[in-house]
């Protein structure tokens, strides 16, 4: 019994390949995406969330447990977007590499310039994120922040490639800068949007346009009726252009309000690969700018 | 009042620089105790964008903090002391400690932090109307090589689902009528002992534990044996993803080891081994944040050898016992509202009880079923009815429950195992 068990062991143990590259446990979806465009063929990306899963909400499967357990390094958003998963991965994964103070324990917004810095709040509040707002990926400026970042934990980690990432990061810069002149053509200053949670502070702050108004008066609590009724007297009121809002969390409660109201309803995508033509960080921001500004073009004024 | 070893080592020690050193040493003592106030109010001043942390967002001078109130009202057909005393004859001699009107269950205090980098430490304590006890207590290494971990100290066994998890946590307002035939209405509870657990870098996940513990549960091992470690458990859970929002976790696990009490049956003491026996599945599916399902059933199997005494003229009897147990449970999700429903039934398919080789019939297979309807504000707070109709009392009288349970969530609290 005990050689079988034994010989059980050893044949699993085998039947892991031995990668020689660093593995990677990412646990957004854009996340692993940029460290597919850095680390390319030298890494081996394993993304925890699925694009289409609310960030919010996720559960440590056993599957992302032992995909930390493999990882040589794990990338995380940061700003307590996962608080309700990752210390439970990390403490569970077994795996001193990633660790906090490793330097396997890659924090994202570590690098970034946040916004909406909360300093005095409770949960009477809701869901707030008192680190700031979390949702930094459709940020240019501070996705290019990460990305450097990025390249240079994963040559720290892996020196005989640092000058394989180094060049990776230039060509996503370049890329970047390229793309930044196509974007800055989109005009939305002076646009006013109302939004279903606090999902478009970064893309608002960067593209010049308002968000006035949110559907969900406190963040991750559904919205009371006395509530929607005052806002869409005031949508009714101040016209914004737009509902803004992803096909997971808030398209239905939106599509109702804009039925009463007329204000169209505007369907982003959350993360990259959640909707059809988001391969990359790339196409999933252009895919974002493009639907805001179409929406904005075509908007009967 | 020694203040400082420094202050006691030197040699000119005169009263009147004693005074001055007192008092120097307490204005420092106060100025450190005001700066170490200004720190923890006002961290938001010049701090990095992430204050980081193992369980983020915390400071290094406080260690998490949560309080967890759960409460109910309760009422049933049977009287109060008719609850009190409500047997599962076969299995246990204990009633349910509920009270018909309002319950508390407890507020479980919760205080964790990382110790250092290679130590997590938890500690879990339910305070009731009138008793504060240590549920929990342990560290857990977090920087041992290869998949690797200890824990140590006074935690809940791993050895099974629902005993792993605290009371809060459960999807109803009670344990599973297997467990409280074996183990008690708690379950196993808190024990003392230690915890080695390896999860090794398979394609599939697969950990696999050994645990040796005091075995004070008084149904399963009684606190009064002679020396401990009385109890030991073997278990492996394993998982495997039946689709990108679905995830299969199951394992098998043992608890076995010397046991000495006297709730087996009235008037005895039982004095011999034990070994339970449990397979653990869980199903999850959530397709998104408005929807989910959870299918959940555990077996368990008692095999129990000794002697029992009689407390009056102190004959001895051999009693054999092979007994078993389950419990299947689904909770549908939708937005905020969960249901539930739970079929637990004692006996299914092992009922031998043997008193000096005969077979005792205690009656009917004792079973339950029971449902639930949850409404939950946030995921801080919960209310829950729950009804049941309870069959286990083996006397031909059915016990109908109602509970109105309540429970509330403040402070950091860590993160719920799969």
């Amino acid at each position: 019994m005990r050689k079988i068990l034994i010989a059980i062991f050893l044949s699993l143990a085998l039947a892991c390949p031995a990668f020689a590259e660093l593995n990677v446990a990412a646990t957004l979806p854009w996340i692993g995406s940029l460290a597919m465009e850095i680390g390319k063929d030298k890494i081996t990306v394993a993304t925890l969330v699925k694009p289409n899963q609310d960030p919010h909400i996720i559960e440590a499967r056993p599957g992302m447990i032992l995909a930390g357990r493999k990882a040589g390094i794990i990338m995380y958003n940061g700003l307590d977007l996962e608080i309700g998963y990752l210390p439970l991965i990390l403490e569970s994964a077994r795996n001193p590499k990633i660790m906090p103070g490793a330097p396997g324990n890659f924090d994202c917004s570590r690098f970034v310039k946040v916004l909406e810095k909360n300093t005095a709040v409770d949960r009477s509040m809701g869901d707030v994120h008192p680190l700031g707002n979390p949702h930094y990926h459709f940020s240019p400026a501070n996705v290019l922040l990460v990305a450097e970042g990025m390249s240079n934990a994963l040559a720290a980690l892996d020196r005989p490639n640092e000058g394989f990432y180094m060049e990776n990061l230039r060509n996503f810069t370049e890329r970047l800068k390229e793309r930044q002149k196509k974007w800055s053509a989109i005009s939305l200053k002076g646009k006013k949007f109302v939004a279903y949670h606090k999902l478009f502070e970064y893309l608002a702050s960067g593209f010049g346009f308002q968000i006035t108004n949110y559907v969900e008066q406190k963040p991750g609590i559904p919205p009371s009726a006395a509530h929607i009724e005052g806002l869409i007297e005031d949508m009714k009121a101040n016209k914004p252009d737009g509902i803004l809002t992803t096909a997971f969390y808030g398209k239905k409660e939106a599509e109702s309000i804009s039925s009463k109201t007329g204000i169209k309803v505007i369907v982003l995508p959350a993360d990259v690969g959640s909707e059809k033509g988001t391969g990359d960080w790339f196409a999933f921001m252009d895919q974002v700018l493009a639907i805001v500004n179409a929406s904005v073009d075509y908007h009967p004024q | 009042m020694r203040l400082s070893p420094i202050f006691h080592a030197n040699p000119v020690n005169s009263c009147h620089l004693e005074k001055t050193m007192k008092r120097i040493v307490s204005t420092v003592c106060l100025l450190a105790l005001c700066s170490l106030a200004a720190t923890a109010f006002g961290q938001d001043e010049g701090m990095p964008s992430s204050a980081g942390g193992f369980f983020g967002g915390s400071f290094l001078t406080n260690p998490n903090l949560s309080l967890i109130l759960n409460t109910f009202a309760y009422t049933s057909n049977l009287k109060n002391d008719e609850l009190g005393t409500r047997a599962i004859p076969g299995f246990t001699t204990q009633g349910t400690e509920r009270q018909k009107g309002f319950n508390i269950d407890a507020a479980e205090l919760v205080i964790f932090a990382p110790v250092d980098p290679y130590f997590n430490l938890y500690t879990n304590i339910p305070i009731t109307d009138n008793a504060i006890s240590l549920e929990e207590a342990f560290v857990v290494t977090t920087s041992l090589p290869e998949g690797f971990q200890l824990k140590g100290g006074k935690f809940k066994s791993n050895f099974s689902r629902l005993d792993a998890q605290h009371p809060h946590a459960w999807d109803f307002a009670d344990i599973a009528l297997p467990y409280r035939a074996f183990l008690g209405g708690e379950g196993l509870g808190g024990e003392k002992g230690i915890q080695a657990t390896w999860l090794p870098a398979f394609p599939i996940y697969a950990q696999f534990g050994a645990e040796a513990l005091q075995g004070e549960n008084d149904l399963m091992f009684g606190g009064n044996a002679r020396s401990g470690p009385r109890a030991f458990s073997f278990f492996a859970k394993s998982s495997v993803e039946t689709a990108d929002d679905s995830t299969l976790y199951f394992g098998p696990s043992v608890l076995f080891g010397r046991t000495r009490n006297a709730n087996v049956t009235d008037g005895a003491e039982f004095s011999g081994n034990s070994a339970l026996y449990v397979m653990e599945a869980v199903w999850k599916w959530k397709p998104s944040k408005q929807q989910g399902f959870i299918l959940q059933g555990e077996y368990l199997y008692l095999a129990q050898n000794g002697n029992l005494t009689d407390n009056i003229n102190a004959n001895v009897d051999s009693l054999k016992r092979r007994q078993d147990g389950f419990y299947a449970q689904g909770i549908y999700q939708s937005g905020r509202w969960r249901f539930g429903a739970r079929y637990d039934m004692l006996e299914a398919f092992a009922d031998s009880f043997r008193r000096s080789g005969a077979q005792q019939d205690s009656g009917n297979a004792p079973w339950r079923t029971t449902g639930t309807v949850e409404f939950n504000p946030s995921e801080f707070s919960r209310i829950r009815l729950q009804y049941s109709n309870d069959r286990s009392g083996r006397d031909g009288k059915e016990n109908n429950e109602w509970f109105m349970q309540f429970i509330f969530g403040i402070g950091a609290h860590a993160a719920h195992s799969f």
